[in-house]
């Protein structure tokens, strides 16, 4: 400081600069810190991770399950339920889609990742038919929200799953029982057909296993002759199966149908919203048949996205606006692709979209413009900023 | 020619500010944030039904409009003041110390005294001269001593800063224990020390005088929407100024000449030329990291080695399935402490097991649209150093957040006992999750620690590297007016220098 600093006339300035030279005695000057940040975030979050398949598993004629390893060794922890988004290039198309994790958490050699095929699906039959051991694929750290937290979840868990809704609570499962945690874990799982049912050998052992887990298996469709139980998980069987609803946890997890009817039914059994959890199942199918469409769209009707200052493209108005991107060969951060991380968010400069209730969209949003692509549903030429 | 006249990296309050107000100050800038959001601290998520404000607990620096303070100017000459709405809180704060201490504030600077002075008849004077002390010292220290430095004259320093040449070195501690003899009176006026993460003891006393008087006369402040909202508005009335962003692309490298800035390396490898870069990341890392030297500059190390580490934050984000008035809020901003004893509470912010004090704030209390009908958004804070989490290993870092969590949560539950009752959704950040989004070395919240020594009054400003800035709370305090203030004051020097250069080569 210059000695004519008009500081020196507040009293106490002179002993606070002797304070400051002090510290800077015993200080460090930071270079010590260098990537020192990134280093620690990568430990838990790194956003990309690299993958080998290691081995694939059958599970069933429809389901796969692939095992995947790191191949720098190292594989971020996670919590049973989360999520990874799988990145893949499939005939010179980028995408990429969420799989669980159905591996117990408490192992970190690899990652399993269970696979159904699904009817239309276009990233679930490249897996499926093509994905060979040895393959390497990009994917994003685990992700999600849909686990057991221990603050509020409780320790009475019932689980309802949906054909691959398996997938997180396989992970669930062994993570409570693994840990020897004082849980109740009743798992009910339903399944349209007998042969679709996935991972059921493992858990009937674990059933017989642990007195603190619970298996009840339910079939739509059941073959002739089927002894088992068999219908659709209404309030009724919920009720007959679990017995005093109050203070238990319910996790849902399946085909978005499945969750709407499983959600629907809890609520008619005033089962309140704090007690229930359900895992977002990518976007809507029929955006046409919900809330708030516009009555004169329709889902094939074709539209022109115009991405600024990069180009433009024709697409269908009930694809979601992400899908098309990747289609025409633009990049969008994404992981979810349901509607809730909001790591695809875009501008919209002009047009309408559709944003169902998926799209978990911040008030502020609505105000400025910015849309979820994966679940946003252009319903008139519109011009995006990527 | 260069592709742009600044870049700013990172889309924080400060990098925000600056780059609107370089756009609209009629320079072409370039905006690059590693994130898909403006916002940095100043952001808010989605879980279900709830939009959970991550950051801004009360905005300073407003004013009312009959009454404005500096920040409304500031949001005008930004251009969004017609894009957000704020939303004004009736009371300071509650403060609750187990078995002492329950008292609340108005927001209201004679409501304050007459509150104050009825409570503590036996301090009624010391009350009037204090709060006209705090009155002083603040409009000393933003208006006149700024003045009096620039003129370095200490005539006019003796005039017009006459209580800040007596106590503006003193500390809060200081000074609380000359005007008043009852212990409780000085724990409820040093509450605010809750937010700063430095005990009274080294906090300058202007700077809790400020915030006293401040939030009393000028209110504290929601906004609508949240802090994401004027994050949001801010860098539309960037874009609308002509400025462009781009987001998911971080700054990997500020090239130079020698010393003098002349690109940015963006994530994705491009160089893009520049006259001046703003850096709105950590210094540590602009200088250690982004900058194309083997080593920070002299200047730049010497600074730093009487520089320490600040706070960072643990904080539970709570949707509850209650109303405000059913969990017993009374007040938005909530301190509850265990103790009276300000150094236990400062250990405690240092510890993992000992956790002495808490904030809550019920963000629907003044603004009910925040919340779904019937139900409430609440957030608790415990400010803490990010060290203690570095080295837990990662296979155990959630237990850990979980553990914590409920620490924090029997803190709280003693002052709002049904809380535990209606929690519908729940998400825990730990420093390292402030790391992760920030990132900040420990997961810095507000930079540097704020200690006496950090104020900028024993600081030069560094000037090693010609065109690059660093505007955000590493070298200016921390908190919303705080870093607001330095985007602004930051983009009016990169304007000034530009301006010179430009008419540098008109005469070249």
């Amino acid at each position: 400081m210059p000695k004519s600093n008009v500081l020196n006339k507040v009293v106490g300035y002179q002993e606070a600069v002797k304070a400051k030279e002090e510290l800077a005695k015993t200080g460090s000057d930071f270079t010590d810190q260098k990537w020192a940040t990134a280093r620690t975030i990568a430990k838990l979050h790194p956003k990309r991770l690299t993958l080998e398949v290691s081995e694939i598993i059958d599970e069933t004629e429809t389901t796969k399950t692939f095992r995947f390893v790191s191949t720098n060794g190292f594989l971020p922890p996670f919590q049973a339920g989360q999520y990874i988004n799988l990145f893949v290039t499939i005939d010179g198309v980028e995408t990429a889609r969420p799989y669980a994790v159905s591996s117990s958490p408490l192992q970190r050699e690899y990652y399993d990742v269970t696979v159904k095929r699904v009817a239309e699906g276009f990233v679930s039959h490249y897996l499926l038919d093509r994905l060979e051991v040895g393959q390497q694929l990009h994917s994003t750290g685990p992700m999600g929200t849909f686990y057991h937290n221990p603050v509020f979840h409780g320790q009475d868990l019932v689980f309802l799953a949906g054909g691959s809704g398996i997938a997180p609570a396989m992970s669930m499962i062994k993570d409570v029982l693994e840990r020897k945690l004082p849980y109740q874990f009743h798992f009910i799982y339903a399944s349209s057909y007998v042969d679709d049912v996935i991972f059921v050998g493992a858990l009937r052992a674990l059933a017989l296993k642990y007195e603190n887990f619970k298996l009840t298996e339910v079939i739509s469709r059941p073959p002739e002759g089927y002894d088992g139980r068999t219908g659709h998980l209404n309030s009724e069987m919920i009720t007959e199966l679990v017995g005093d609803l109050s203070h238990k946890m319910f996790y849902i997890c399946g085909p978005t149908p499945f969750n709407e009817y499983c959600q629907s039914q809890l609520w008619e059994l005033n089962v309140e919203p704090r007690f229930i959890r359900i895992e977002a199942n990518g976007p809507p199918k029929y955006p046409n048949q919900m809330k708030d469409w516009p009555e004169s769209v329709g889902v094939e009707d074709e539209i022109t996205v115009t991405v600024q200052g990069k180009g433009n493209f024709r697409a269908k108005v009930g694809e979601p606006l992400l899908n098309s991107l990747e289609r025409n060969g633009y990049q969008a951060e994404n992981a979810c692709r349901s509607g809730e991380c909001s790591l695809c968010r875009v501008k919209l400069i002009s047009g309408e979209v559709f944003n169902p209730p998926e799209a978990h969209l911040r008030k502020s949003d609505k105000q400025f413009g910015w849309i979820h692509s994966c679940v946003a549903f252009p319903t008139e030429d519109i011009e995006i900023m990527l | 020619m260069k592709q742009y006249d600044a870049i700013v990296i990172g889309a924080g309050n400060a990098g925000l500010t600056a780059a609107t107000a370089l756009q609209r100050g009629g320079s072409k800038t370039l905006l690059l944030e590693r994130h898909n959001i403006p916002g940095g601290c100043a952001t808010s998520f989605v879980r279900g039904e709830y939009e959970f404000e991550v950051a801004l607990h009360q905005l300073s620096g407003l004013g009312t409009e009959d009454r404005p303070f500096i920040m409304r100017k500031i949001f005008k000459d930004l251009g969004v003041m017609d894009k957000v709405e704020f939303v004004q809180e009736n009371e300071l704060y509650r403060i609750v110390v187990t078995d002492e201490i329950d008292t609340t504030l108005p927001a209201s600077w004679s409501g304050l005294r007459r509150k104050l002075q009825a409570d503590f008849p036996s301090e009624s004077e010391n009350l009037a001269r204090f709060m006209k002390l705090c009155e002083t010292i603040t409009l000393e220290s933003f208006m006149m001593l700024p003045r009096a430095r620039k003129a370095n004259d200490e005539a006019t320093l003796v005039a017009t800063c006459p209580n800040y040449i007596k106590y503006g070195m003193r500390s809060s501690k200081d000074v609380l224990d000359e005007f008043f003899d009852d212990e409780k009176l000085k724990t409820i006026l040093a509450a605010y020390w809750c937010y700063i993460g430095v005990p009274p003891k080294d906090i300058p006393f202007p700077d809790l005088a400020s915030m006293i008087y401040a939030y009393a006369a000028f209110k504290p402040w929601h906004i609508k929407g949240g802090s994401q909202a004027l994050s949001s508005a801010l860098l539309e009335s960037f874009m609308e100024a002509g400025g462009e962003v781009r987001f998911n692309c971080g700054a990997k490298k500020i090239l130079t000449n020698g010393d003098v800035v002349r690109a940015v390396v963006t994530e994705e490898d491009v160089e893009i030329s520049c006259s001046a870069v703003v850096s709105n990341a950590s210094s540590i890392i602009t200088y250690n990291e982004l900058l194309d030297h083997d080593q920070p500059p002299i200047a730049v190390r010497e600074d730093f080695k009487s520089r320490r580490m600040g706070t960072s934050a643990f904080v539970l984000y709570m949707g509850l399935d209650c109303t405000p008035e059913e969990l017993g809020v009374t007040a938005a901003s909530n301190f509850i402490c265990t103790t009276q004893d300000e150094n236990l509470v400062y250990e405690g912010m240092q510890s993992m097991d000992e956790l002495h004090a808490g904030m809550l704030t019920c963000y629907n209390f003044d603004d009910p649209s925040f919340a779904p009908e019937g139900k409430s958004i609440v957030t608790l804070v415990n400010l803490q150093y990010g060290d203690l989490w570095k080295d837990i290993p990662e296979a155990d870092y959630a237990q850990t957040k979980y553990d914590f969590a409920e620490k924090l949560l029997d803190l709280i539950a003693q002052t709002f006992p049904k809380i535990r009752d209606h929690i519908e959704e729940l998400e825990v950040a730990t420093p390292l999750t402030m790391m992760r989004y920030l990132n900040t070395p420990d997961g810095a919240i507000y930079g540097f620690k704020q200690n006496p020594q950090d104020s900028e009054l024993f600081r030069d400003r560094i000037e090693s590297i010609s065109g690059l800035y660093l505007a955000g709370c590493w070298n200016n305090m921390g908190g919303f007016q705080p870093t607001y203030m330095a985007g602004e004051s930051t983009a009016r020097a990169v304007l000034k220098k530009l301006k010179t250069e430009r008419k540098e080569c008109e005469y070249a």
